[in-house]
């Protein structure tokens, strides 16, 4: 028999239909799992997959979707019985496969789940061990509702065995996966991982798939499968029916094939008899394959970014380089600054987010796989992962949700072995830059005879040309003038061949002074010639009047609506707003109003002391928000607003003074105990700390006793506040007073949270109860003598 | 996969009033006090909230402090006492989304104030969404008040079987972690019975 994959590019392949529904009119009770009549009733299964043949159809799954490790401790059985059925179902027939069917785990994976990337990828590889041998065609992974776990399931396939392998996603109604995805999204990532065939399956009937099915025509070059529901469940006469009857199924199911789905089945609700009136509307219907798109896509967990016409802006500010404050972020572990800046180039603008966490001093890996994760969470850029270490690379394209821009290649023989296996296997764009043994050629034909060559062996791994993105390398000017002339001629000779091009824009300024003018002229200069990407500071206010000024002057822009909402959106940075005339400071901290605040304080430093500017206007307005709340006139939300607008100038305060005159005197160490994941109640007290001045070193949730104690030590902070919202992590509370004290008897140790009360605080050996986040600061001012 | 009896209810933010009472409890405010929330909150979260309800009507049997509903026996004192003079119950599960959890996290990075808020926000909008889904499925049938695993006695690994009876990953995309505790957080189980005389239709 011939290969799946091969019969796929001659004809329109047929799935079978539902599994529940037929075997639930065969008697199968409602709750009672289907795949157990794999062993308890063979005949049955081997049945219905008989009844789906005769229908017609090629591709039957098996009566695997819900086994596997987690929920049945004879999966292997179960899968060998399941996969067993088929085969007699298959033998002697013509043009017959069996599919080996793979559902979810039914956990969600991290960040947003407690499912590891690699726990889940392990209980799928175990699925396909079970299933290796036992003579299935294909590997059919679906009913998939989120993309990092699909990821999962299709890793464990490529690496467990040589079947080919289909994947299909449930979308809801607004063309998307419950956790996000769009079509674009998980075309982009699929095709990266080199499935054969995608697209969708369950949840909607074909009328609304034949809504979605336009972008799969557009986007995939992958065959495309359609197993729709038989529409939607509907109770008619106390009977529980589908909306859509199987003439009505069929007539969709010919424009669903007409709109370019390649392989057509159904799913919840459809029986035989849709399957067989479906194959007689569209047997003879002209078939085509999917002809190769022309398209690079990068891709998060929500949505893919075309690399083009449309300039892309690469934030840059997430790599140490030059910026010490990231560099101490990442010294500390201290992911809170760095998702910070994730999130503001997201706020600016940005399309992609480079993330470079390269320092001698710490294990770029580990740390990479923790950034890539948590950004993940907070951000739904797709990444550029930018390391110069192949083994760095690898560990990040194999959790990241999504298809990656990945940083970078180039022309030597070392990096080619390196990373293009690497893209191989994992998809991604990658960045090449022209760069070989010989180091950067002084003009730009050479250049582009570099990136050919990345090219050419870029083919040899099956990576597309379209998948590479040439960086003819920006040079700083000051040390030759004729550098930023090659670079663009460069980018003008590879976009008239076709390649797409990227460039470090800032690089081209560099030891120059007001960097910024001569990196925007060259920005625009590198635009004009063609340039599809710039790795850039979304923060700089020239780059982005450069980009929106571009777009709107080459018809980029429709209307010029983006440049009209970026024109009239107010400063993007507050503090080079002026404060009106008549809002003070005070009265901005007591209404809560963060940018405000900021303003004013910035103004008062014109003529203020930075002191003055705390004493003076700070701490009163704090105090004042304080003593309301405590006199329950003001209430928590309020004290918070309060709060961090009292930071935000406190911060901006600090600019003024000298580093080394920061006191850091008054510090405290706050923690939520081992084994309690609240931190809500910790965070405020952090917030209102902060807000007075205090240096505060947050250790997080869920930190054991060592944690606490090893930090106090290493800043010499002998105030420390641990907080437990739950009765079972009291004893952690006292188990680390007690490491505490036993280590020195000096320190002192704060408690609060929603458990505790003065009883149990004295009974655990802490020296205050804070009963709220006011009340601990009072105590802490008292502590350090400070309530002035 | 069959969730054929499973109904489905969607709301959106216009739809029902978040009760007051209880957002001004969750922000730890007096019951009465005025509450204005800054207006980056509401619009963030009334743009990523998706509200969704998925719930069966069951038949239930009570027999010596066991709820028998078929496809799940609970051992429960408590739930036996709200579900006595009933026959029947609906099943129900409710969430706000995945966005909602998203919003949460990034906010947790960029305001604290925000994030509390915020959460306490998320928390009074998903009991407002079930009372008023709860108000739909009763229709004209006499209900006693909703029962949640983690009330009581009533155990909350119970929502792993409601939660599949649901098919609730398909149809709300809610999961459970090891804990038990359900993805997006502000989820929610709960079983209300039909008192028997006016449960007859």
């Amino acid at each position: 028999m011939k290969k799946i994959t091969e019969l796929i590019k001659e004809k329109r392949l047929y799935f079978d239909g539902g599994t529940g529904t037929v075997l639930q009119s065969m008697g199968l009770p409602p709750g009672r799992s289907p795949e157990l009549w794999n062993l308890e009733q063979p005949g049955k299964i081997i049945s219905l997959h008989n009844a789906y043949f005769d229908a017609g159809c090629n591709i039957i799954k098996t009566n695997t979707f819900g086994v596997n490790r987690c929920k049945f401790a004879n999966y292997r059985e179960l899968i060998a019985a399941g996969i067993g059925c088929a085969k007699k179902a298959a033998q002697g027939r013509e043009e017959a496969y069996v599919a080996y069917d793979v559902g979810p785990t039914g956990r969600l994976l991290e960040p947003l789940g407690d499912l590891s990337f690699d726990e889940a990828v392990s209980i799928f590889a175990d699925n396909i061990k079970a299933a290796a041998g036992c003579g299935a065609d294909l590997v059919l992974i679906e009913t998939m509702n989120d993309s990092l776990e699909t990821k999962a399931a299709v890793l464990a396939a490529k690496e467990n065995c040589d079947l080919p392998v289909f994947v299909t996603n449930v979308y809801d109604a607004s063309g998307k996966l419950m956790t996000g995805a769009d079509p674009l999204a998980m075309i982009a990532m699929l095709e990266g991982l080199r499935v054969d065939a995608l697209g969708m399956n369950c949840s909607l009937g074909p009328d609304k798939m034949l809504e979605i099915i336009g972008q799969f025509r557009e986007y995939s070059s992958t065959p495309v499968i359609v197993n729709p529901n038989a529409g939607l469940p509907e109770v008619r006469d106390g009977r529980t029916v589908f909306n859509i009857d199987a003439d009505e199924f069929s007539d969709y199911m010919v424009s669903l094939a007409e709109s370019g789905a390649c392989i057509l089945g159904g799913c919840c609700g459809t029986t035989p008899e849709f399957i067989a009136k479906t194959i007689a509307k569209t047997r003879n219907l002209p078939y085509a394959y999917p002809e190769e798109k022309d398209i690079t896509v990068v891709s998060s967990y929500t949505h893919g970014v075309v690399i083009g016409k449309d300039p892309v802006l690469i934030g840059e500010r997430i790599n140490p380089t030059g910026k010490s404050k990231l560099k101490a972020a990442l010294r500390s572990g201290d992911l809170n600054y760095i998702l910070n800046e994730a999130i503001r180039q997201s706020e600016t603008g940005a399309h992609v987010l480079d993330v470079n966490v390269g320092l001698p001093e710490i294990d770029e890996t580990a740390m990479m796989l923790r950034c890539v994760s948590a950004i993940q969470s907070v951000s739904d850029l797709p990444l550029q992962i930018d390391s110069t270490k192949a083994e760095t690379l690898e560990a990040s394209l194999r959790m990241y949700n999504g298809k990656a821009f990945v940083n970078s290649v180039n022309g030597t023989e070392d990096s080619m072995n390196a990373v293009l296996p690497v893209v191989q296997k994992y998809g991604g764009v990658l960045i090449a830059l022209t760069i070989d043994e010989s180091g950067i050629p002084d003009n730009a034909a050479d250049r582009v005879r570099v990136a050919q060559r990345i090219i050419e062996r870029a083919s040899e791994y099956g990576i597309k040309k379209k998948d590479i993105v040439v960086d003819p390398l920006a040079l700083t000017i000051s040390s030759n003038p004729e550098s930023a002339a090659i670079t663009l001629e460069a980018v003008r000779r590879l976009g008239e061949l076709g390649i797409k091009t990227s460039l470090g824009i800032s690089n081209i300024s560099f030891g120059l002074p007001k960097r910024e003018l001569i990196t925007a002229t060259f920005y625009a200069n590198a635009l004009q010639c063609g340039l599809n990407c710039a790795i850039m500071n979304p923060f700089s206010e020239v780059m982005m009047n450069t980009y929106y000024t571009y777009r709107a002057l080459h018809g980029l822009d429709k209307g010029c609506t983006d440049y009209i909402a970026y024109a009239s959106a107010e400063g993007a940075e507050p503090e080079k707003k002026p404060a009106a005339d008549n809002v003070s400071l005070h009265s901005s901290i007591v209404k809560g109003l963060k940018d405000q605040a900021v303003s004013c304080a910035a103004s008062l430093l014109n003529d203020t002391q930075p002191l003055d500017v705390i004493n003076l206007h700070i701490v009163p307005a704090l105090n004042e928000i304080g003593e309301a709340f405590e006199k329950k006139k003001a209430y928590l939300p309020q004290l918070l607003m309060s709060a961090e607008a009292a930071s935000a100038a406190f911060e901006e305060v600090k600019k003024r003074i000298p580093a080394d005159k920061t006191d850091k005197s008054k510090a405290i160490v706050l923690a939520t105990v081992k084994g309690d994941i609240h931190d809500i109640g910790k965070n405020i007290v952090k917030v209102l700390m902060e807000s007075y001045g205090f240096t505060v070193y947050d250790l997080g949730r869920d930190v054991p006793p060592e944690r606490v104690l090893a930090c106090a030590l290493e800043n010499n902070c002998k105030l420390v506040g641990l907080s437990a919202l739950m009765t079972t992590t009291v004893p952690a509370m006292a188990e680390t007073i007690e490491l505490l004290k036993k280590h020195d008897p000096d320190f002192t140790a704060m408690v609060g949270g929603a458990v505790l009360n003065q009883e149990y605080a004295d009974m655990i050996g802490a020296d205050y109860y804070g009963a709220d986040a006011m009340d601990s600061v009072r105590f802490a001012q008292r502590y350090y003598g400070a309530a002035e | 996969m069959t969730y054929s009896d499973i109904k489905i209810i969607t709301a959106s933010p216009d739809d029902f009033e978040i009760n007051r009472n209880e957002l001004a409890q969750r922000l730890r405010c007096d019951r009465n006090s005025q509450i204005v929330l800054p207006e980056s909150c509401t619009a963030a979260f009334n743009s990523a909230v998706r509200y969704k309800c998925a719930y069966i009507r069951t038949s239930v049997e009570l027999n010596e402090y066991i709820c028998d509903f078929g496809f799940m026996k609970i051992p429960s004192r408590d739930l036996y006492r709200n579900l006595t003079g009933c026959s029947e119950a609906f099943v129900m599960a409710f969430t706000t989304g995945i966005a909602v959890d998203r919003l949460l996290a990034r906010l947790n990075i960029t305001s604290q104030a925000e994030h509390f808020i915020t959460d306490a926000l998320s928390s009074a909008a998903i009991e407002s969404f079930c009372d008023y889904a709860c108000r739909i499925i009763r229709e004209n049938t006499g209900c006693v008040p909703r029962f949640s695993p983690g009330y009581g006695d009533l155990d909350i690994t119970f929502q792993e079987p409601l939660l599949s009876r649901l098919s609730a990953r398909e149809t709300l995309g809610i999961t459970l972690n090891s804990a038990f505790l359900m993805t997006p957080v502000k989820s929610i189980t709960a079983i209300m019975g039909i008192k028997k005389q006016e449960g007859r239709t």
